[in-house]
């Protein structure tokens, strides 16, 4: 069967990923207050402080993570359909995806658990509170061999892909992204300083990293989108756009 | 991708059209997008060296009296060892220019074995220090200290693997493409030139 628009569920894929991000940077820093991480050395009594401070974000934000953490598949599936569309072996999609589904554990379900819990039982011993609030966070930055892989099995099909689906730079760039995830793991050992969880380098730089990665894979998928002729081989430079009304298939909105 | 003959023209003669009309040629050596990489890392590495230099003038002190326990004998011997290592990748990438696959494979080996021999080095010094007592953990300047080393090291392991795409591509007639041997060969004199910075911030910076 002909269909209208093949590019359509790419860009529900594609506009999945960015309202997952916006609502990611929204609760994760003005609503829970949960980036940047609250400081590791604090004691029991600031850290229940702390929950009770932000009882509310905490619910009402993890409630809304809670309800779209889903959102995250159509990204992962898009991401695995660009190495899909590459002159490169199914295997690498494949363990992309499998990498990042569980990836989604640890990098964020656990963190949203954790506080949600610490949030929710605010009679509980501090010392209880306490161990709730180290393994959220520490589950949520030093647990980043997944996304360490994952970065790299994007590159490597980037590089060794001869159908230009997204340009070598951006596998380069993958390379950068994966080692700040290495960067991140002395935050398991630190309290304080540079490389404790919200560190100057372990958070600061590495956050930095991650926004212009982020951004730059955003675009690069964008472009895939628009470019994409759902052949098989090396995918076709963007032209001009065509004049409105000319034609929906194949359009950027 | 440029690909080598065994013989005929020189290889990448054929990609310098302005050369032809007797204007000098603009080439940047290796694929473009592995700048990208080059420019990002050193935007990476110059904010540890800020981060470094305010802790340092910090606790100027502290940092001192802890970079009086590293051996200057030994982090000279690394940079030695990294900067012929880069001598031997600049004449493989030459040999390779002009076509010359046997000499620049065994350049790619040479510059193999310096890497190595920066590698046992590393590790060498590492475990001198920490059997005298200073770790990762022990204070400021040894967090960095390991934490810059360390990073570095990663990087030069990824150049082994580097390293092994330039010999794969001499070793085939049919691959040979220069390109990626000058794209490769650019990664690792970035290692080198962020081991000439690290060094001297570490062992030389008084």
């Amino acid at each position: 069967m002909r269909r209208n628009n093949p590019k359509r569920e790419l860009w529900f894929a594609w506009y999945t990923t960015v309202i997952f991000y916006n609502f990611y940077f929204i609760v994760f820093f003005p609503v829970t207050h949960a980036q940047p991480p609250p400081h590791p050395y604090w004691s029991d009594a600031l850290v229940a402080n702390w929950f009770g401070h932000n009882h509310h974000g905490l619910i009402i934000g993890f409630g809304i993570i809670f309800a779209v953490a889903g959102l995250t598949a159509p990204q992962n599936a898009l991401i695995a359909y660009s190495m899909r569309r590459m002159s490169v072996s199914r295997v690498f999609a494949w363990s992309y995806l499998v990498l990042y589904s569980v990836a989604a554990i640890p990098g964020l379900l656990l963190l949203c658990v954790a506080l949600s819990v610490g949030a929710l039982r605010p009679a509980r011993d501090p010392a209880q509170l306490h161990w709730l609030y180290d393994f959220g966070l520490l589950s949520f930055t030093g647990t980043m061999g997944l996304f360490l892989i994952g970065s790299l099995v994007w590159m490597l099909a980037i590089l060794l892909d001869k159908n230009r689906v997204l340009p070598k730079w951006f596998g380069y760039l993958n390379l950068c992204n994966a080692l700040t995830e290495v960067v991140i793991a002395p935050a398991w050992i630190f309290h304080a300083g540079v490389f404790s969880w919200n560190g100057l380098i372990s958070w600061w730089v590495d956050i930095v990293v991650f926004g212009i990665y982020t951004g730059a894979f955003l675009t690069q998928l964008r472009k895939l989108i628009q470019r994409e002729d759902f052949g098989d081989g090396p995918l076709p430079e963007l032209t001009k756009p065509h004049r409105a009304g000319a034609s929906l298939a194949g359009t950027a909105p | 991708m440029t690909e080598i003959a065994e013989a005929g023209p020189p290889p990448g003669a054929d990609r310098q059209p302005a050369e032809a009309a007797g204007k000098p040629a603009r080439h940047i050596p290796g694929q473009p997008d592995m700048w990208v990489l080059v420019l990002f890392e050193a935007l990476v590495f110059t904010a540890y060296f800020a981060v470094y230099l305010y802790h340092r003038s910090a606790y100027s002190g502290l940092f001192l009296r802890s970079q009086a326990s590293l051996s200057p004998w030994l982090g000279t011997l690394d940079t030695l060892l990294l900067l012929t290592s880069s001598m031997f990748m600049l004449r493989c990438v030459q040999a390779a220019r002009a076509g010359a696959f046997r000499s620049a494979m065994a350049n790619a080996h040479l510059t193999g074995a310096m890497g190595a021999a920066f590698l046992a080095s590393k590790i060498t010094e590492w475990f001198l220090l920490v059997h005298g007592g200073h770790t990762f953990t022990s204070n400021q300047f040894f967090m960095y200290y390991f934490f810059l080393t360390g990073i570095h090291l990663l990087h030069l392991l990824i150049g082994f693997i580097i390293l092994g795409v330039i010999i794969y591509q001499l070793r085939g007639p049919r691959r040979r493409s220069l390109e990626l041997v000058e794209t490769c060969a650019t990664y690792w004199h970035t290692v080198d030139l962020l081991w000439v910075l690290i060094f001297s911030l570490l062992y030389v910076v008084r």
